[in-house]
């Protein structure tokens, strides 16, 4: 192997991780006073948790090649669901619990829909989305929830344990979950199976339609859970609250598809690709940076480490 | 190629490394300007108001926008005070949104003003309109001068917003006071793009009410619905609906002296609202005394004859 395709073979494995490790590297390097502190690590974990778990919903729809555009409407009705819940009485765990089983039988409904009558899966979730907003304007009447949310329910969203947030714990839990059941069960090669080739995972007797059902629900379940988690975090819920989670888990997923998988969808890659998000955001931030540039900045290093990766990816090609 | 990508990813770092360098060559106090919708002509004037008067004191500041996304706000609060930054201005944002965050920033001992956003406990001052009392003033004037206490009216609103929910429940109040009135349907107006989206949303009230007189008015619960309304209403030939607003954006207040559907707005002095937050953030930090609470710039009604 020629010292060229070494640094291809690098790129092509190890890019987004590279690129990762740079953005942190360099912001570590100008504001070492504010960016490389507990503190701020302990902000960007907290900061990104709610990503990494919408990411980990869309990266199990990615497997299979298919798409879910309602994760963000479902993250905002979690949130509307949870926080109503709360301010009408129901117990703090109950209330999180029904946001994210109600959130889960609208992913089950969807995946339903995308294999009973095997429509797309990309129009089917658009469509559920408008309909999952309709549902959060006639629960809300269009207001942010917040008189009478009590103390208890943002407990979840700001606690800590032994100097860590709540919210980083139950991520990492849930990416370490994830990632054994997608790697280690059957069903997590079912589902690979599935995206790397439907026709053949349905000869070979994989229960195609089941599979796609179960990811769809999980995945929704999720964006419940994420919504329900940042109307803990900030003790509210706002009618469109989780929808800017909706571009970024698949920006995280997207970026993650470059990493130790040749351009598959996997769990690390998209927790990387997360990291890489929320640090951005967060040094960008520091750093004073003004938010177009920010913006510019962030797509400019996003379409780099994806471009790299692709540079990387023609020693196969060749 | 490669050199070329490789050449960008230089100048990309290279450029971050210059902002950061020049930013930390200016000496003063550091303040960060945060808002969700810095796309609304009026959020952005406040910003820039406050970002020059600031500057004008020699004191650095950062305008951040999370474009409609209040989870982030959270996140920029939080990076904010670990960068300690030695005031953070909410502005156009409802500080009860993003409490928790706010409250790190209280035990951070990072000062939190407010431009159009709402005050809670904890916070210095926040600067913002009277916005009931315009909700009831403009309101009335629909009601009494233009409409002359009887017709059907059409709400256009976005009740997620501190100050404009305000507004809305003037005008909740002050219908029932108005049996001929009858409120043929309120509509959520999106942000951000809300004179795109109140555009359809008129046109298409407009075909289930195609009758002529079948709409005497729309109520806008700020300017930017009442110019997407009233550029449907004209697009329609409807001359005969009367829109009114809340603002006094220049363009709101341009439609109302062209003689379109567009009638009257309540002209907020976002530039007062700057200044009341620039003098305060100015006292606190020459040590002078900042009483907490909320300070109002008066507000004016603005319709063609005036």
């Amino acid at each position: 192997m020629t010292t060229q395709q070494k640094i291809r073979d690098a790129l092509k494995h190890y890019g987004t991780m590279m690129a990762a490790v740079i953005i942190i590297l360099v912001f570590s390097l100008l504001r070492p006073d504010a960016f490389f502190t507990l503190q701020n690590l302990v902000n960007i974990s907290r900061q990104i948790s709610l990503l990494v778990i919408v990411a980990i919903g869309a990266t199990l729809i990615m497997v299979m090649e298919e798409f879910d555009l309602s994760l963000g409407a479902l993250a905002s009705l979690g949130g509307i669901i949870g926080a109503t819940l709360a301010v009408s009485g129901v117990p703090i765990l109950f209330a999180m619990l029904a946001a994210v089983l109600g959130c889960a039988l609208i992913g089950l409904f969807s995946g339903w829909l995308i294999t009973k009558f095997n429509v797309l899966s990309f129009i089917t979730t658009l469509a559920m989305s408008t309909i999952i907003t309709g549902i959060i304007f006639a629960i809300t009447g269009g207001s942010t929830v917040f008189q009478g949310v009590p103390r208890s329910y943002r407990s979840v969203g700001t606690s800590m344990v032994l100097g860590i947030p709540l919210l980083t714990i139950i991520m990492l839990l849930l990416t370490v979950l994830f990632w054994f059941i997608m790697r280690h069960t059957p069903f997590g090669r079912k589902l690979y199976a599935i995206g790397g080739n439907q026709k053949a995972a349905l000869v070979s007797g994989i229960p195609v339609k089941r599979m796609k059902v179960i990811a769809f629900a999980l995945c929704a379940g999720l964006s419940g859970l994420a919504g329900v988690l940042l109307s803990s975090r900030l003790g509210s819920a706002h009618p469109s609250g989780g929808d800017g989670l909706f571009l970024q888990a698949y920006a995280a997923v997207f970026l993650g598809k470059t990493m130790f998988r040749g351009g598959v969808a996997n769990i690390w890659g998209t927790l990387v690709g997360s990291i890489i998000l929320g640090v951005l955001a967060n040094g960008l931030t520091i750093m004073q940076v003004p938010t177009f540039m920010q913006d510019l900045l962030t797509g400019c290093i996003i379409i780099m480490a994806l471009v790299l990766q692709k540079i990387g990816a023609k020693t196969d090609d060749e | 190629m490669k050199k070329l990508l490789a050449l960008l990813l230089v100048c990309t770092m290279m450029l971050s490394l210059a902002m950061s360098v020049s930013a930390e060559d200016l000496k003063g106090k550091k303040v960060s300007l945060l808002t969700a919708n810095l796309s609304s002509v009026t959020t952005n004037q406040m910003a820039e108001y406050m970002k020059k008067g600031l500057e004008e004191h020699g004191i650095e500041v950062t305008v951040v926008d999370t474009k409609g996304d209040f989870g982030q706000l959270a996140s920029r609060i939080e990076d904010s005070v670990s960068a300690k930054a030695d005031a953070i201005v909410l502005i156009s944002a409802d500080p009860v949104l993003v409490l928790s965050q706010l409250e790190v920033a209280f035990e951070a001992g990072v000062p939190v003003f407010g431009c159009d956003s709402g005050f809670v406990e904890g916070m210095q001052v926040n600067a913002t309109s009277d916005n009931y009392m315009m909700g009831e003033a403009i309101t009335r004037y629909l009601f009494n001068d233009l409409m002359g206490g009887k017709g059907s009216v059409i709400a256009l609103t976005h009740r997620p917003h501190p100050g404009v929910v305000k507004r809305s429940n003037a005008f909740d109040d002050i219908i029932k006071e108005y049996p001929d009135i009858k409120l043929i349907t309120e509509q959520h107006v999106e942000v951000p793009g809300p004179i795109e989206s109140a555009r359809t949303i008129m046109e298409n009230l407009l075909l289930s009410n195609s009758a002529k007189d079948s709409v005497t008015a729309v109520w806008c619960a700020w300017d930017e619905p009442a110019i997407g309304a009233t550029q449907a209403l004209m697009d329609a030939g409807r001359g005969e609906v009367f829109v009114t607003g809340v603002d006094g954006n220049s363009q709101a207040v341009e439609l109302i002296n062209e003689d379109s559907n567009l009638k009257a707005t309540m002209a907020q002095n976002f530039e007062g609202m700057a200044n009341i937050v620039v003098t305060e953030v100015v006292k606190l930090f020459s040590g002078e005394e900042v009483i907490p609470g909320e300070q109002y710039a008066p507000a004016l009604l603005i319709t063609k004859t005036e």
